[in-house]
């Protein structure tokens, strides 16, 4: 089982489909992270934005910690079983992929 | 058919909807446009309703609300009971604070972790009408649960956009899982409400504990309006049950051509409407010479409509009128001002019509659009507003594109909101293909990741969008002197013209994290910096001199003012009665009252005024246009200045 957790700046929407330009970052984030928990049987894939989701944020002290010392710009925050892969950009699909054959890898050693 | 039958077979149906029929609650909504006589009525209703022994709640979301002209009393924001009517008491909610509120309670668990200045922009992004929605949902659900009364009584109504809104709470548990969310709010605070939010869509749909009814005035475009809201509530399973047309004009007072041809075309749209509209009961009340206030008034009310009374029009009463009647009107108004409001300079001039539906705008627009092209100035009328009817103002068709409308320098077109929804769906998809031709991701599967896009499409945020592409797209229109919109209906107009400025602050949020430069800010910038320009545009209020549409329009003015910077530039006050025709006590009084509200518009707004006529028939046709334009303010004058100076010999 591993979890994926992406904390996100406050934003309308994470789809990056409903403004005049679709953001390519969010509509790749997004795609990516579905073929994600297709491609991987017993993966759990959360996303968290401080809009929407702020509990998330002052719950988890670390992810707190991170935006009180840097602000938000040190947003998205990728966490791979609860270890911070990325901070300030988006993974693509191959490094997610690797992220969390990393973090499989890991747990069975 | 005469006056008297339609409220007698009215009289079991419409009281059989609205009246309690078990141990719970009937909860009974109004909905209809301002100015259609919708507080009156649910004040009415809901003062019958007490009179007949039932504890009634009468619940106002009106921005600008008038309770307390019509019981004589201050109201507010608290539950009060009325002095005069035992078992009745009612409350004003302030949608604007109930908004306010919404939002603080979203940004106040985010103070903690984020500095002012970025508290400041999510608050600027929760300044969203989907936001006010929501909070104006929430004023619907906390009064849905009220045992304490037989009967509450809702002066507005959920519209289908903001139930369909409110229904995802079914869908949020998949929604959340994905990660994605509407602009609904923050999840945690929205899965303590989901509950509240599932009993009230549970009770709306329920047709034995709620009501809906519609109040429309006796014409085609009110007719019209209420059968495309009733088809959007029905599509959720909320049945339609009530229509009540208000405001017809009473047969004793119309003693002249004019008025009894518009006599003879209102009971034909009563007619019409009771042959078409699928309610269980229609009824039907007078136009007073006066405005509706004071108990006995509202017992008129409520006695007609519930129990097939017959109206009290009391014309012999109404003599409290200075002198004949006749208004000043050149007083009023400064032709010379409205010309230079109305005339290009070097740029292209863009003129705005914007007002409630059912002020007139469109015709005003397109009779605007008609002389300024037959000043000589290459003019394009738009229209932004889905309802809009410039095919039937023109006799012609009108598409997505401009094209002539037969008229030399003029040409129209009409937003096609299924078209633009087409183009902005095919430039966002292209778009992204595009950017996975560029990407190194190797093992994406690119066909999914599309129809991801492709599904996320199918919301009304992008129908919003698309609407608002197309609407910029005008802006850039070539050789046009003048390109006049006729917008849409003022709230949704609003909505249009924010986004750009919303959009624009989302994007600067957006990059400050990610530095990634939106193409499309730069344009939207310079369509929002032409509209700031009074010298490149001009924004026309359209209003009749009544009470409802007056402050609405005051209150939109005031909106775009504080929200977008823009100024209103422009008054126009439509359908004044005519001098000449409806020479008796009625029109008397209804013309001294129409001077008043003149009045207080010249008052309120800091503008030039452009009056307007009533007409026998609205104009259709180039001919008739042109001969409409001559009898407004400074429409007539455009040509004369705006004419090359050659004295022909």
């Amino acid at each position: 089982m591993t979890e994926l957790t992406l904390y996100e700046e406050a934003m309308c929407c994470s789809t990056g489909v409903c403004g005049p330009d679709p953001d390519d970052e969010l509509v790749a984030v997004s795609a990516a992270l579905d073929q994600l928990e297709d491609a991987f049987d017993d993966l759990e894939v959360n996303r968290a934005n401080m809009q929407h989701n702020i509990d998330q944020f002052l719950e988890t002290q670390r992810i707190y910690d991170r935006v009180q010392e840097d602000g938000p710009s040190i947003l998205p925050i990728t966490v791979v079983d609860g270890e911070i892969v990325a901070e300030g950009e988006y993974l693509s699909y191959d490094e997610l992929t690797a992220a969390i054959d990393e973090s499989a890898t890991a747990q069975e050693a | 058919m005469s006056q008297t039958e339609r409220p007698t077979d009215s009289k079991t149906s419409a009281r059989e909807i609205v009246e309690p029929s078990g141990e719970e609650t009937e909860f009974v909504f109004f909905s209809g446009k301002g100015g259609v006589g919708k507080s009156t009525v649910s004040c009415a209703t809901a003062t019958w309703l007490a009179d007949n022994d039932y504890e009634t709640l009468l619940v106002t979301t009106d921005p600008a609300p008038n309770l307390s002209d019509i019981f004589g009393q201050d109201i507010g924001h608290e539950v009060t009971a009325i002095d005069d009517i035992a078992n009745l008491s009612a409350i004003e909610i302030d949608p604007d604070a109930a908004a306010e509120e919404y939002r603080q309670e979203t940004i106040e668990p985010m103070r903690e972790l984020l500095g002012d200045e970025e508290i400041q922009t999510v608050e600027e992004q929760l300044n969203s009408p989907c936001v006010e929605e929501i909070a104006a949902f929430d004023n619907f659900v906390d009064f849905m649960d009220s045992p304490e009364y037989d009967a509450v009584v809702f002066d507005t109504a959920p519209t289908g956009h903001t139930i369909r809104l409110m229904e995802l709470p079914s869908d949020w548990n998949a929604e959340l899982e994905k990660g994605g969310s509407t602009c609904i709010g923050p999840a945690a605070s929205m899965e303590d409400k989901k509950r509240d939010y599932e009993r009230a869509i549970d009770t709306l749909q329920d047709a034995e504990r709620t009501s809906f009814a519609f109040v429309g005035k006796p014409e085609d475009s009110s007719i019209d309006e209420i059968e495309r809201s009733a088809s959007d509530l029905a599509d959720l399973g909320i049945e339609s049950q009530l229509l009540i047309v208000n405001g017809y004009l009473p047969e004793s007072v119309c003693e002249d051509p004019f008025f009894e041809g518009k006599r003879a075309d209102e009971q034909a749209v009563i007619e019409r409407a009771s042959e078409e509209f699928d309610a269980d009961a229609m009824a039907t009340y007078p136009l007073q010479p006066g405005e509706i206030a004071g108990l006995d008034l509202l017992a008129d009310v409520g006695g007609v409509l519930y129990d097939g009374a017959e109206a009290t029009v009391d014309v012999g009463a109404a003599t409290d009128v200075d002198g004949d009647g006749a208004i000043d009107f050149d007083a009023m108004t400064d032709p010379d001002a409205v010309v230079d409001q109305l005339t290009p300079g070097e740029e292209t001039r863009y003129l705005f019509f914007t007002g409630k539906g059912g002020v007139g705008k469109s015709t005003v627009a397109s009779t605007a659009a008609t002389k300024l092209a037959e000043a000589g100035h290459e003019t394009l009328v738009v229209t932004t507003d889905p309802a809009a009817h410039l095919e039937d103002i023109f006799g012609e068709p009108v598409g997505h594109e401009p094209t002539s409308v037969g008229q030399e320098n003029l040409d129209a077109a009409r937003i096609d909101q299924e078209k633009a929804l087409e183009e902005y769906r095919e430039q966002v998809l292209d778009h992204v293909t595009e950017m996975y031709e560029d990407k190194e991701d190797t093992q994406i599967d690119v066909d999914a990741a599309i129809a991801n896009v492709e599904e996320e499409l199918e919301s009304p945020c992008a129908e919003e969008m698309a609407a608002l592409e197309k609407f910029v797209s005008y802006f850039d229109e070539d050789g046009y002197d003048v390109v006049v919109f006729d917008t849409a209906p003022t709230g949704h107009t609003l909505r249009l013209l924010e986004l750009p400025s919303d959009w624009k602050g989302f994007m600067d949020l957006g990059s400050l994290t990610k530095g990634a430069a939106p193409a499309k800010g730069d344009q939207y910038d310079a369509v929002i910096e032409t509209m700031k320009d009074p010298e490149q545009s001009t924004f026309a209020f359209v209003m009749y001199p009544e009470y409802t549409p007056m402050m609405e329009a005051y209150r939109a003015a005031a909106d775009l003012e504080d929200q977008v910077g823009i100024e209103t530039s422009l008054v126009v006050a439509n359908y004044l009665l005519p001098e000449e025709y409806g020479d008796n006590a009625f029109f008397a009084n209804r013309r001294a009252q129409q001077a008043q509200y003149l009045d207080e518009i010249r008052d309120r707004f800091d503008a030039p005024l452009m009056l307007a006529p009533l007409r026998q028939d609205e104009p259709i046709g180039l001919d008739e246009l042109s001969a409409f334009g001559e009898a407004i303010t400074g429409l007539a004058d455009v040509a004369e200045t705006e004419a090359p100076e050659v004295t022909p010999s």
